[in-house]
């Protein structure tokens, strides 16, 4: 009997390794980090379906190099700890030579950390603090391109309201502001830029402050706007928040010339399904828009919705990890075969149009294999996002003045 | 002064939506001995019953209750009687094996949820869901005014039913001194899982009421348990009169703390309250109290 179980155990481990040995020749797998459980599954999961659609496309096309693209995702639950260990999981355990996903900031930087230790490529679609593609953050210089495993395809959050400030500078009538934004790595760094773009517009900052994710009354912070009545207000939040501070100040009544936000939650459908009629006329930073003239990016919007749901159409979220699959598609193909050091090769030679836009990594500043991009202005408009900024591009005119007690009524 | 009193009603306001999920969890501390570390996880059950009722037959939130009541009592009652109560006095390795389920029965019901709702945010939109009313310049939040005096009269409910019915003075017999309770023919047993149901049919009626002003997602939960065991601390494990106060301080300490500090350190101004507590008042308000 014992040798009968032997025999089998050993066979079972025989096919299990044909299995494994056949399954190494037929597909590449390649690793997607995403908060697939907690406060941020939405963001996720928006990101997910993206990467699915783009890998159902890639296979049906033939695939890459004649392998199927196959997907390993790892949920980090929004977590800095349980992405470092999803990281270390993906590289040991399911040996991808490349890895790619990245949501939040501070979960992105810890994880690049496991990514940069193990020199395995780390292709950020969404994590935007800026220190992510610093090298003086990893003990490396700006000379050290070669060493460098982190790339990232979205602008750092620095940049974000690049495109806003064009916006403002064209309506003098904005000479002070407030800013509101939630206390992680992401909002804090997003204020501190927005900040910066203020000085420059010549923009007067009453007051920066900063809340707790999840919280149930705004009505604190919101005050501060009903006392010191500034134009403008800007604000950084992910969705559920931004849909409550929007709620707040319309029962608070409040009218500043402007309500901005900072794209995360302000561009989300869900924002607009759970704040209602609040989030009408709302302005928005963003880093992407269905109508811009890239190519694929209304054939990707279409084929979004279309496949999953019709009522909540996909942000620039959604086309951000699109994109990444076919820079990941784009890469393995120019490289010469599929270790990590080679991708890494082929990734630093990335030149090419995605549905998010050109992507191609580049040095500036302090900054290394960072993709550059223009941002864009977004407003809420009878309930549809539409591209108001910059003017060239927009299809829709942006409502200013906005009268707030007509909008909420 | 005007932002002051306008503090002072907010604080008040959710002050009393945090003491009646306090009190929950605070019964159930008192009678079983376990912090209920599934509270905010019954809290977001309720809310999905209150959010499908709304959604798909179109019952007011506050109607809601009374069906969100019965349904989560007999879950809770479920789980007491088949997945608590079983654990009770039996030898283990982790003297707090009760409190390790409850994490257990947490986690099961977030990820119930996830299957069957996706992790999409809800949120209803009633009639009077944005609206507020007003007392010279000082806003009251509508759905948070009558999630206060529902709150109220939940309240005054159960200390009624706590004192002068024959099965509350059971319960609070039972949380005094289970050894003499049982000498008195009270059915402890019986006792202990009619009280989780208890505790978590107020957690349900406090999930109906939160909708309205809050929104549903399946992970909504953790932070709501946080809240209920500080207030459950402060109002000095298993007193119920204390988790009233201890509700309101947490209430009012948020608000001011975001007034005058700042927002972002909530979090932290609830939690250093919690210190002080522990380390000068270590039995919490029950102090003050008799009940």
């Amino acid at each position: 009997m014992k040798r009968i179980i032997a025999i089998s155990f050993a066979l079972f481990m025989l096919l299990n390794l044909i299995g494994c040995a056949k399954d190494d020749n037929s597909s590449i797998k390649i690793g997607v980090l995403l908060p697939l459980t907690g406060a941020m599954a939405k963001f996720g999961e928006m990101e997910k379906n993206s990467f699915e659609l783009a890998r159902i496309e890639i296979n049906a096309a033939g695939g890459v190099k004649g392998r199927d693209l196959v997907f390993v995702y790892e949920d980090d639950t929004g977590k800095p700890d349980v992405g470092r260990m999803g990281m270390e999981k993906l590289i040991t355990v399911d040996k991808v030579p490349m890895i790619t996903g990245g949501y939040s900031s501070s979960v992105t930087f810890a994880a690049a950390q496991v990514a940069q230790k193990y020199r395995v490529p780390f292709l950020v679609n969404t994590g935007s603090v800026d220190k992510i593609t610093e090298p003086e953050s990893f003990d490396l210089k700006i000379s050290d391109a070669d060493k460098f495993y982190i790339y990232r395809l979205n602008p750092p959050v620095s940049e974000y309201a690049s495109g806003l400030e064009g916006f403002l500078k064209n309506l003098a009538s904005v000479e002070t502001a407030i800013i509101f934004h939630e206390n992680t790595t992401f909002g804090t760094n997003g204020a501190k830029a927005f900040a910066i773009s203020c000085e420059r517009l010549g923009i007067e900052v009453f007051e920066i402050d900063s809340y707790t994710e999840g919280t149930v009354d705004f009505k604190p912070l919101l005050l501060k706007v009903k006392e010191q009545k500034p134009d403008l207000v800007y604000m950084i939040s992910y969705v559920m928040d931004a849909a409550l501070l929007m709620k707040q100040s319309k029962e608070l009544r409040l009218s500043p010339k402007l309500f901005v936000g900072a794209g995360a939650g302000y561009t989300m459908p869900a924002y607009r399904e759970n704040a209602g009629i609040a989030s009408e006329k709302t302005i928005s930073a963003t880093l992407w828009h269905q109508s811009l003239p890239v190519p694929g990016a209304t054939d990707y919007y279409n084929a979004y919705i279309a496949k999953y749901d019709d009522k909540s159409p996909p942000d620039y979220h959604g086309v951000e990890a699109y994109a990444a699959a076919y820079v990941v598609k784009d890469a393995i193909e120019r490289a010469q075969d599929f270790k990590s050091a080679s991708i890494k090769t082929a990734l630093d030679g990335t030149d090419m149009m995605t549905a998010f836009g050109p992507v191609k990594f580049i040095a500036y500043d302090a900054k290394i294999n960072q993709n550059k991009m223009e941002t864009y202005v977004v407003q809420w408009i009878n309930g549809n996002l539409e591209l108001i900024w910059p003017k060239h591009l927009a299809k829709v005119e942006a409502v200013y003045p906005i009268d707030w007690n007509a909008e909420w009524k | 002064m005007e932002t002051f009193v306008q503090t002072l009603v907010s604080g008040i306001l959710i002050g009393g939506l945090y003491a009646i999920i306090g009190i929950g969890m605070t019964l159930i501390m008192g009678v079983l001995n376990i912090i209920n570390l599934a509270h905010g996880q019954i809290l977001m059950l309720s809310m999905y019953i209150t959010w499908v009722l709304w959604t798909y037959f179109g019952i007011d939130p506050y109607i809601a209750i009374f069906i969100t009541i019965p349904i989560v009592f007999f879950i809770a009652e479920g789980i007491s009687k088949f997945l608590l109560h079983p654990l009770m006095g039996k030898d283990s390795i982790l003297p707090e094996n009760q409190v390790l389920m409850t994490v257990g029965i947490g986690m099961v019901l977030v990820e119930l949820a996830r299957v069957i709702f996706s992790s999409d945010y809800k949120s209803v939109q009633t009639s009077y869901t944005n609206k507020s009313w007003y007392l010279g310049t000082i806003s009251f939040n509508t759905p948070l005014t009558i999630a206060f005096i529902i709150s109220i009269i939940m309240t005054v409910g159960l200390f009624l039913f706590l004192t002068k019915t024959d099965t509350g003075r059971s319960v609070r017999a039972t949380a005094q001194d289970k050894s003499a309770a049982a000498l008195m023919g009270i059915s402890t047993g019986k006792i202990t899982v009619l009280t989780y149901g208890l505790g978590s049919a107020l957690d349900a009626a406090a999930g109906s009421l939160l909708l309205p002003i809050y929104y549903l997602y399946p992970d909504v939960g953790p932070l709501f348990t946080v809240k209920a065991f500080v207030i459950t601390i402060l109002g000095g494990l298993g007193s119920t009169v204390g988790a009233i106060f201890g509700g309101l301080i947490l209430g009012l300490a948020e608000t001011f703390g975001a007034t005058y500090i700042s927002m972002g350190y909530r979090d932290a101004i609830g939690l250093i309250i919690f210190l002080l507590v522990l380390v000068f008042f270590p039995g919490g308000l029950k102090r003050f109290t008799k009940v």
